[in-house]
């Protein structure tokens, strides 16, 4: 982010649907890559499954919350979507190469 | 801090705190009464006509009775270890509820005195549910799948107003944090104390945010998870938490309800147990779970954990939510329950609760009034004669009718649980309507009088409601309706009240003094400008 634009509250929409939506993808996608990489990974556990469901809500609510950092909408849902890409390119990527 | 960023977040706290106020509003002022859910329906639960309970040694003679009589309770019931008011059978089972047709319904059995099967519908008294369901699901008692959306949806934007409120208040937070500066400026009052309360209360507030998520969109979030996660094999994680199935062998039979208790306390010594739910299991055996609680430990639901336990040798065979004994993840999730339930720490924790419950509730109201507050000084800095704009008219009557409207509409519903047995046959059914009743007459209430005398009349009127819960209890002990008193600890019920009244009178003498005397430029002016402002010199005599 430049410092050279004043952040404002006008363009509100574009931010606040690209952390609502993107940030609910990207808290799924960490969460998915949390249940791998974590001890135990996908192995059966209920503990381990109702954890890696509780891990969304601080994502996606952190998102959503500090997506108005962003400069204007277009910025929001350019960045998210990366990571959104990212994430996801790592989560089925990573899957593919152990071949699980 | 860059200036515009402390800008943005300022606005965003504004729009979200107005939109979802006074939804969260109801939610902790209901959520900070479920604290004393217990006690509520013990002071709630009229006697039972059931014959005294039997002894807990005598409940498998009972329990076979039961089944012959009324064969679907074989599939589940449960062993009552300890009675009471509230729970006045030994032994009972319910039909409908989750999964089957219809709503619940409870069952109690015991033996009259010629050793002959008594059993009737217990009509436990539904006030504290329904006021946990208010705190649920935002005062909106519609069916629970439409509803948890709703609630989510307010939790997205009370997570965006805690994280921006916390961003508005840094540059100028070492200044004002220990500062309550009582005096003219009514909004510097009413700043300095929406922004300690919340402050201080931030974990508490992170907890219930991210928490109620959870609990309005776990189901979604685990169809999902199902797909992107576990590649539909999401069941497989269930299924590797399912204990294992008691194999008795041939004839073998149950222990008693005493030995298999005893049992359980060499196992888990410490564990006050209170239920013992049998189930019949997919292999024909039985299997019981027991229900009970440890204050040392946090548990799993709000007032208890429970063990899966073998009901032919008493062997634990889960104790994955029984407290002091969870290991691993699922520990881990279970201090996420307790978080929000205040589950942990026994009697200190549930009244810290219901403290930072009711401060909660106070930071959203005075959330609005800041709102509305900060338009009037807008609109009349030029001009002190410009009139209020519509807009933030009715967003002060919607604050008054909506916050009051539920403080008296909870009151009347709860001190109507001592007149209702008896007299309805659908106590839920009546309980809901005079709630909303009450709620929506005082949303009617502040928008035909206005938000400065609605706001003192509704203040008196909460008083009176909550008045009437312990006017409830004196008027059965002195023998005049034929309201029961039980003398234990559900007298704090009667006490909350008092002070209640107390607060709610307090308030009410302190708005009156406001809008009498307070600014006239405001909404909150007996005096207030209308849009057609009446003769000044009227105005001035009056005053």
């Amino acid at each position: 982010m430049t410092g050279a634009a004043k952040l404002t509250s006008r363009n509100w929409f574009g931010k606040a649907t690209a952390g609502l939506i993107l940030g609910f993808a990207v808290a799924i996608g960490v969460s998915a890559l949390f249940a791998h990489l974590t001890p135990g990974g996908l192995t059966p556990s209920s503990g381990k499954a109702q954890l890696n469901m509780w891990i969304v809500a601080p994502i996606w609510a952190g998102v959503l919350s500090f997506c108005f950092l962003f400069r204007d909408g277009k910025s929001a849902w350019l960045k998210l979507g990366a990571a959104t890409f990212a994430i996801y390119a790592l989560l089925y990527g990573g899957r593919w190469l152990i071949g699980l | 801090m860059r200036a515009d960023i402390v800008r943005t977040y300022k606005d965003i706290h504004s729009w979200v705190g107005i939109i979802s106020g006074l939804a969260l509003f109801i939610a902790f002022y209901a959520g900070a009464i479920t604290m004393f859910e217990t006690p509520l329906q013990r002071w709630a639960s009229a006697p039972s006509t059931l014959p005294a309970a039997v002894a807990l040694d005598d409940a498998p003679r009972l329990a076979e009775a039961m089944i012959a009589a009324h064969p679907e309770a074989a599939r589940r019931y449960i062993v009552h270890v300890e009675t009471n008011p509230e729970t006045p059978a030994r032994v009972s089972w319910s039909t409908g509820g989750r999964g089957e047709e219809g709503p619940q319904v409870l069952y109690g059995a015991s033996f009259a005195e010629d050793g002959t099967l008594v059993s009737e519908r217990l009509d436990v008294s539904p006030v504290a549910q329904l006021v946990d369901i208010l705190h649920q699901q935002i005062g909106l008692t519609i069916d629970h799948e439409i509803a948890m959306p709703i609630m989510g949806a307010i939790c997205l934007l009370y997570a965006i107003a805690i994280v921006s409120g916390i961003i508005a208040l840094l540059p100028s937070m070492v200044k004002d944090l220990f500062a309550l500066r009582f005096g003219k400026n009514l909004k510097r009052m009413w700043l300095d104390v929406h922004n300690a309360l919340g402050l201080f209360s931030v974990p508490f507030h992170l907890v219930m945010a991210l928490t109620a998520l959870i609990f309005a969109f776990h189901d979604q979030i685990y169809d999902i998870q199902d797909a992107i996660v576990y590649e539909h094999r999401l069941d497989d994680q269930w299924a590797a938490a399912r204990p294992p199935l008691p194999q008795p062998g041939e004839g073998a039979q149950m222990l008693a309800p005493s030995q298999l208790l005893a049992r359980l306390s060499e196992q888990a010594p410490g564990f006050t147990p209170t239920a013992i739910e049998y189930r019949a299991a997919p292999n024909g055996a039985m299997l019981t779970q027991i229900a009970g609680y440890d204050p040392r430990y946090g548990m799993r639901a709000p007032t208890y954990g429970f063990a899966t336990v073998d009901p032919y040798s008493g062997r634990v065979l889960q104790d994955d939510y029984l407290p002091g004994h969870q290991t691993g993840w699922v520990a881990v999730v279970t201090q996420f329950f307790t978080l929000h339930f205040g589950s942990y720490g026994g009697d200190p924790i549930r009244w810290a609760y219901f403290f930072l419950g009711l401060g909660g509730a106070f930071i959203f109201y005075t959330g609005n009034l800041l709102w509305i507050e900060a338009r009037r000084r807008r609109i009349t800095r030029d001009n002190p004669e410009t009139p209020q704009k519509l807009s933030t008219r009715i967003l002060g009557s919607l604050t008054i009718g909506v916050a009051l409207g539920c403080v008296a509409g909870i009151s009347t519903t709860i001190a109507a649980a001592k007149w209702l047995p008896g007299h309805v046959d659908d106590l839920n059914a009546a309980h809901t309507w005079i709630y909303y009743a009450v709620f929506l007459a005082a949303i009617g209430w502040a928008f035909l009088r206005g938000p400065a005398r609605g706001s003192v009349e509704l203040l008196w009127a909460c008083a009176a409601t909550t008045a009437l819960i312990p006017l409830s209890t004196l008027l059965g002990a002195a023998g005049a309706t034929d309201a029961w008193v039980w003398r234990d600890a559900s007298i704090l019920v009667d006490v909350v009240a008092i002070a209640g009244v107390a607060c709610f009178a307090l308030f009410a003498r302190v708005t009156a003094h406001r809008i009498a005397h307070g600014p006239r430029d405001s909404i909150w002016s007996a005096h207030a400008m209308r849009e057609t402002p009446p003769q000044p010199d009227a105005q001035n005599v009056s005053a």
